[in-house]
C-alpha cells in the first residue's frame, strides 16, 4: 500500500473524528460543568494534534473543526477557525520539544492555548457589539474552563498518541 | 415378644431419628444436585425478567417525567394570560445545550419545517427562554436571556413601581436589569417580566427576580441583577410562540442591547 493511500485513509479518520468530537461535544460534554463552564474537546484536539504533527495538520482541524462547530455551536461562521487557528503555530512550538513525550507537554499548552482561545472569541464578539465584561469572563467562563480542559487533555493526550502510534505507518508531512 | 419388642423399639428410636435425618439431608443434596441445572436456568430466565422490568420500569418513570413536563407546558399554554397567542405555540425538544462557554445558547428540534423562524419568543412554563436565533430545517438555534449578546426589554411587576429597563446576559454571571432610572423603586425580591416595548418579546412574560440593585449617585442609572426563573441547565422542552411577530425593523440577531 502505498504512503499516499495511508495519509488518505489518516485524513478521513481524523475529519470523521472531528465529527464525532464535535458532536460529542454539543451532546456528552454540555452536561460536564464546572462552575458553569464546560470543557473545549475540539480545543483540546486541535492542540494536542499539533504537537504530534506539526502546525500544518493541526490547522487544516482547525479550519474543518472549527466550522463543523460554529455551524453546530450556532456562533458566526468563522469565530471558531480564527480562534482556533493561531493555537496550532503556538502548540507547534513543542513539537520539536525534547519533552515531546511527555504528558504534562500537552497540558502546559492547552492551560496556554485556552485562554487565548477565549480571548479572540470574545473579542470577535465585542468587534460585533456584543458588550462584554472581561474581568467576569475571565474568572467565571475562561478559568473554571481551563481546569476542566487540563482535565481532558489527560485523557485526550493519551488517546490519540496511541491512536496515531497505531495507524502512523508513513511518515506525516 | 410384646416387651421386647417395645425395648427394643424404644431404643432404636433415636438411632432411626438421627439416620432418618441424615438421609433426609443426603436426600436434599441429591435433589438439589438434581434441581441445580433446572435452577440455573431458572434464575438466568427470572434475571431477564428482573431486567426487563427494570428497564421498564426506568422507561416508565422517565415518560413520567416527560408527561408531567409536557402537561405543565399544556397547562401554561392553556391557562396563561397572554390570551392573543393562545394556539399559536409549539412544543419542542431541547437537543443540545450550548456546546461553547462563549455563547448561550441551547438547540431544538423544530426549524422551517415546523413553521419556526427566527426572532420568535421561546419560553417555557416557568418563564422567558430566549428568542429563536438561527433556524435550520428542522432544528433551530435558541439564543438565552442569559448570553451577553441577548437584550430583553423589562419592567418591574410591582404596582407602584414599574420601572422599566433592559435585561442583558452577563458572562458566567446572572442576568443584570440595566438603564433603570436613578428615582426608579426597584427592591431585591421585584418580579421582572417583559414591558412588550421595542416589539421583540410580547408583554408580561416573566424573566426572573431582582436579587440585588447596584445603586451609585454619580451614575446615570441603576442597575438591578436578576436571578431567572428558569433553570436553563435543566431545560428538556420550550414552547415557542408561533404567532408573535417582531415589529418590522427588529434584527433577526440580537448584536447589541443598545
Amino acid at each position: 500500500m502505498s504512503t499516499r493511500s495511508w495519509r488518505d485513509r489518516d485524513i478521513y479518520l481524523a475529519l470523521a473524528g472531528l465529527v464525532i468530537a464535535v458532536l460529542v461535544q454539543a451532546t456528552l460534554l454540555t452536561r460536564i460543568r464546572f462552575f458553569g463552564a464546560q470543557p473545549d474537546l475540539l480545543l483540546v484536539l486541535v492542540v494536542c494534534w499539533s504537537l504530534l504533527h506539526g502546525a500544518g495538520e493541526g490547522l487544516l482541524w482547525a479550519f474543518a473543526g472549527g466550522l463543523v462547530f460554529d455551524a453546530v455551536a450556532g456562533l458566526p461562521l468563522g469565530t471558531s477557525p480564527l480562534a482556533l487557528m493561531p493555537l496550532c503555530f503556538l502548540a507547534s512550538i513543542g513539537q520539536t520539544s525534547v519533552y515531546a513525550n511527555n504528558i504534562w507537554l500537552p497540558v502546559f499548552f492547552v492551560a496556554m492555548a485556552t485562554p487565548i482561545h477565549g480571548w479572540i472569541i470574545l473579542f470577535i464578539r465585542q468587534v460585533q457589539g456584543v458588550p462584554i465584561n472581561w474581568l467576569d469572563a475571565n474568572l467565571k467562563v475562561i478559568l473554571p474552563a481551563l481546569v476542566l480542559n487540563i482535565l481532558l487533555t489527560v485523557v485526550v493526550a493519551h488517546v490519540l498518541r496511541r491512536a496515531t502510534g497505531s495507524t502512523q505507518l508513513a511518515p506525516m508531512g | 415378644m410384646a416387651p421386647v419388642e417395645g425395648a427394643m423399639s424404644t431404643a432404636s428410636r433415636p438411632l432411626l431419628s438421627v439416620f432418618n435425618n441424615i438421609g433426609r439431608q443426603v436426600d436434599n443434596v441429591i435433589t438439589t444436585a438434581r434441581d441445580l441445572s433446572s435452577l440455573r436456568s431458572e434464575n438466568r430466565r427470572l434475571q431477564a425478567i428482573v431486567d426487563t422490568l427494570t428497564i421498564d420500569n426506568a422507561r416508565l418513570t422517565e415518560l413520567q417525567t416527560e408527561n408531567q413536563q409536557l402537561r405543565e407546558l399544556n397547562r401554561f399554554r392553556q391557562l396563561n394570560p397572554f390570551y392573543d397567542f393562545r394556539g399559536g405555540q409549539l412544543i419542542a425538544r431541547v437537543i443540545s445545550r450550548g456546546p461553547t462557554n462563549y455563547l448561550s445558547a441551547i438547540t431544538i428540534d423544530l426549524g422551517t419545517d415546523q413553521g419556526i423562524a427566527a426572532g420568535m419568543p421561546v419560553v417555557t412554563e416557568r418563564g422567558l427562554v430566549g428568542r429563536i436565533q438561527k433556524v435550520g430545517p428542522t432544528t433551530s438555534t435558541v439564543l438565552l436571556i442569559t448570553d451577553p449578546s441577548s437584550g430583553v426589554q423589562a419592567m418591574i411587576k410591582r404596582e407602584n413601581s414599574r420601572a422599566v429597563g433592559i435585561v442583558t446576559g452577563q458572562a458566567g454571571a446572572s442576568p443584570v436589569m440595566e438603564y433603570i432610572a436613578q428615582e426608579a423603586d426597584v427592591t431585591p425580591g421585584d418580579e421582572v417580566i417583559t414591558s412588550g416595548l421595542g416589539g421583540n418579546f410580547p408583554k408580561n412574560l416573566i424573566i426572573g427576580q431582582v436579587t440585588e440593585v447596584i445603586k451609585q449617585d454619580f451614575d446615570m442609572y441603576q442597575r438591578a441583577v436578576v436571578r431567572p426563573t428558569v433553570d436553563f441547565n435543566r431545560l428538556e422542552f420550550v414552547l415557542v410562540i408561533t404567532n408573535f411577530e417582531p415589529l418590522p425593523g427588529q434584527p433577526a440577531e440580537l448584536e447589541s442591547v443598545g
